[in-house]
């Protein structure tokens, strides 16, 4: 899924988009207030990392413009200060939750897929259409009980189908979630990776809806 | 003085002071009426005795002027006269009575033999080594006269006697007086009692002022000086709190680059992604070191009051060494020198003066484009002495300028990732070399920051 990350510290920053990306996520990394306002503006993210102490534009002016435009992004802040005022600002301003720094890769983005989850208003941890199981947690796959491996981008384009089950899914919007910005994109990149997985999960796990886009097939 | 508590064994206590004193000064004044009432009780007990030794004598002499026929039975009858009990050393009545050429016609037994021939009045007289008061009277036809005498010994302790009677309820009253003076003394100190205990039982996060109402008027200076330590102290108190949580945070951030890179490093399948991450490890790494560093550094000079190793110290060196230093650790840096020709010198800390220069050469290096000139001079003018480096960066925000001294301070626009401890060492410093450090941005684009020694 794709993500925002905003944060002005070079070397936080890179590590934090390295795991992010080693965890098959489509990444943007912004290093101020101003610039993650503008990207927030223009692209549909499923969650956004943000640091609170950011130049230019402070990340809790961020997160409030954010809500105040009614948008629900799963936020989760990162802080450096212990005490619980920060948090609480935080919390109230719209974050859905905090970590500490520092903090642990593996719990950052346990967190994320926890906020992601609920906002989808999931219980499961799990991901399910058509014997197909996607478990986030250890970026596992499954068809009918036998584990399947998948390339990075065929696993980022299941996801997103799996969490926009019953929507048709536009090529754009597709694109949008598997890529992050300047990463090149094929003419017909989507177009290969769902022949991909049809060829895993059989033809009829994928619709194609014509002139629209792309579904989730029924579940039988 | 370790624990706080004092020696009250050789520190001299207020109280104690007061009450000696009082009480010395109360005995010497007491002693001083007592001398001086026992005096008067004997000087009015004489004449009180003189009075009654007239009085007999009119009396006795009017007796005698009615006949003479019965005076030889006179000290028989006197002797004879019941309702008194004798004491021990009383004043006996010692009389004569005659003619006025002397010739005696009775006479007490241990009367004085004094011819009643001489002068009439009051006087004192010597008899076989006792001295006497004696009284002579004539009647008024001539043709008696009296003599009446006390023995002056016997009055003297009569007299005494009294005196010391007069006196004596003083020094009864004397412990009482001495109760009254040490509960006197006791309230009088109680508001000191107070504040000492107010103080005393404070804990010790507690700075909030003394309170300076009811307190005595002598106290008050020392209760406002209190209070301007206390103020002081919470001050500083303050800022040391506010520094610690400063740094705590400030090496929260490097800490977790360190911590994700290093993770990363250990989650990553190819060489080349593991390689990066642990050099970005080493980085984050470094910056909690510099960062460690810098904090160690303020936190050595804040407490300073006066530069330590002062000698004098040969700026034009200085600023050659200094970058040369710079030079080598950022080969891509273009520093230019604008020195003058003589030596310039101040007293100062060589070392510290090159830890300011160096800190403000880095900054100008780090905030200018690549490639751009660095220019640190040195020049006297007007009796001022300055030291500067200017670039050819983007300058900053006029608003941001005063606030660029701060600790941790980093400009609102900026991502590069210094101490922000940077200037408000090279700031202390200069305090401490009595110069003053003023940032700017200069006309023609860029920053400008210079040391200034003014005369």
């Amino acid at each position: 899924m794709r993500i925002l990350l905003v944060e002005d510290d070079a070397i936080l920053g890179d590590g934090i988009l390295a795991g992010l990306k080693l965890a098959e996520h489509a990444v943007d990394w912004v290093r101020d207030g101003e610039a993650a306002r503008l990207a927030l503006l223009d692209h549909p993210y499923e969650a956004c990392v943000l640091d609170l102490g950011l130049p230019k534009r402070d990340g809790i002016s961020v997160l409030k413009e954010l809500r105040e435009r009614g948008n629900r992004l799963p936020v989760l802040i990162l802080t450096a200060r212990d005490s619980s005022a920060d948090k609480i600002a935080g919390l109230d301003a719209g974050a859905d939750d905090y970590l500490t720094k520092p903090f642990d890769l593996a719990e950052l983005l346990a967190r994320l897929r926890a906020l992601v989850r609920r906002a989808a208003g999931e219980a499961r941890p799990t991901l399910e259409h058509g014997g197909v199981v996607l478990d986030p947690a250890s970026r596992q796959v499954t068809f009918n009980g036998q584990t399947v491996a998948l390339s990075a981008r065929e696993y980022a384009l299941l996801d997103d189908l799996l969490r926009h089950q019953n929507h048709i899914r536009t090529r754009a919007q597709l694109e949008e979630s598997i890529y992050a910005w300047g990463e090149e994109t094929g003419s017909n990149t989507v177009e290969v990776f769902v022949h991909h997985l049809r060829k895993k999960f059989g033809a009829d796990f994928i619709r194609t809806v014509r002139g629209l886009g792309y579904q989730l097939g029924d579940s039988n | 003085m370790t624990d706080g508590s004092l020696d009250s064994g050789r520190v001299p206590s207020l109280r104690w002071r007061l009450l000696i004193l009082v009480s010395i000064a109360s005995l010497l004044i007491m002693v001083l009426a007592s001398a001086f009432s026992y005096r008067r009780a004997r000087h009015e007990v004489q004449e009180l005795m003189d009075g009654q030794m007239a009085k007999t004598a009119q009396l006795m002499l009017a007796q005698v002027m009615l006949g003479e026929e019965h005076l030889a039975d006179l000290t028989a009858h006197i002797a004879g006269i019941r309702g008194l009990n004798v004491r021990k050393n009383q004043l006996t009545l010692e009389y004569q009575i005659g003619k006025v050429d002397g010739a005696v016609l009775a006479r007490s037994a241990q009367a004085p033999s004094t011819p009643l021939s001489s002068a009439l009045g009051f006087s004192t007289i010597s008899e076989n080594g006792e001295s006497w008061r004696s009284l002579i009277l004539e009647a008024s036809d001539g043709s008696h006269r009296i003599q009446i005498a006390e023995s002056i010994p016997k009055r003297d302790k009569e007299a005494l006697e009294i005196a010391a009677k007069t006196v004596q309820p003083m020094f009864y009253i004397f412990p009482l007086l001495l109760l009254a003076i040490y509960v006197s003394v006791r309230r009088g100190l109680k508001p000191i009692d107070d504040l000492a205990s107010d103080v005393a039982t404070r804990s010790s996060d507690n700075l909030t002022p003394l309170a300076a109402r009811g307190v005595p008027r002598e106290v008050q200076p020392l209760v406002v000086a209190i209070n301007r330590v206390l103020f002081r102290l919470g001050y500083s108190l303050e800022s040391e709190r506010r520094f610690t949580a400063d740094a705590a945070h400030e090496l929260r951030t490097p800490l977790a680059a360190a911590r994700i890179q290093a993770q990363v490093a250990l989650l990553s399948p190819d060489a080349e992604r593991r390689n990066h991450a642990l050099a970005q490890t080493l980085s984050g790494l470094d910056r909690a070191a510099r960062l460690v560093e810098q904090m160690l550094r303020l936190a050595r000079l804040d407490p300073l009051a006066q530069l330590p190793q002062r000698q004098s110290i040969n700026l034009v060196d200085l600023v050659q060494r200094v970058a040369a230093g710079v030079q080598d650790a950022t080969p891509h840096a273009r520093i230019e020198l604008d020195l003058p020709e003589s030596a310039q010198s101040i007293d100062g800390n060589a070392d510290l003066l090159e830890v300011a220069l160096r800190n403000l050469l880095d900054n100008a290096i780090r905030f200018s484009p690549d490639e751009s000139e660095v220019t640190v001079f040195l020049r006297s003018a007007g009796g001022a002495l300055v030291l500067g480096v200017d670039d050819n960066g983007p300058g900053v925000d006029p608003e941001e300028l005063p606030r660029l001294m701060e600790r941790f301070y980093r400009g609102a626009s900026v991502t590069a990732e210094g101490s922000g401890l940077g200037l408000t060492i090279v700031c202390r410093i200069a305090e401490l070399h009595g110069a003053t450090l003023e940032l700017n941005n200069r006309t023609g684009g860029g920053f400008e920051a210079r040391l200034c020694w003014r005369g």
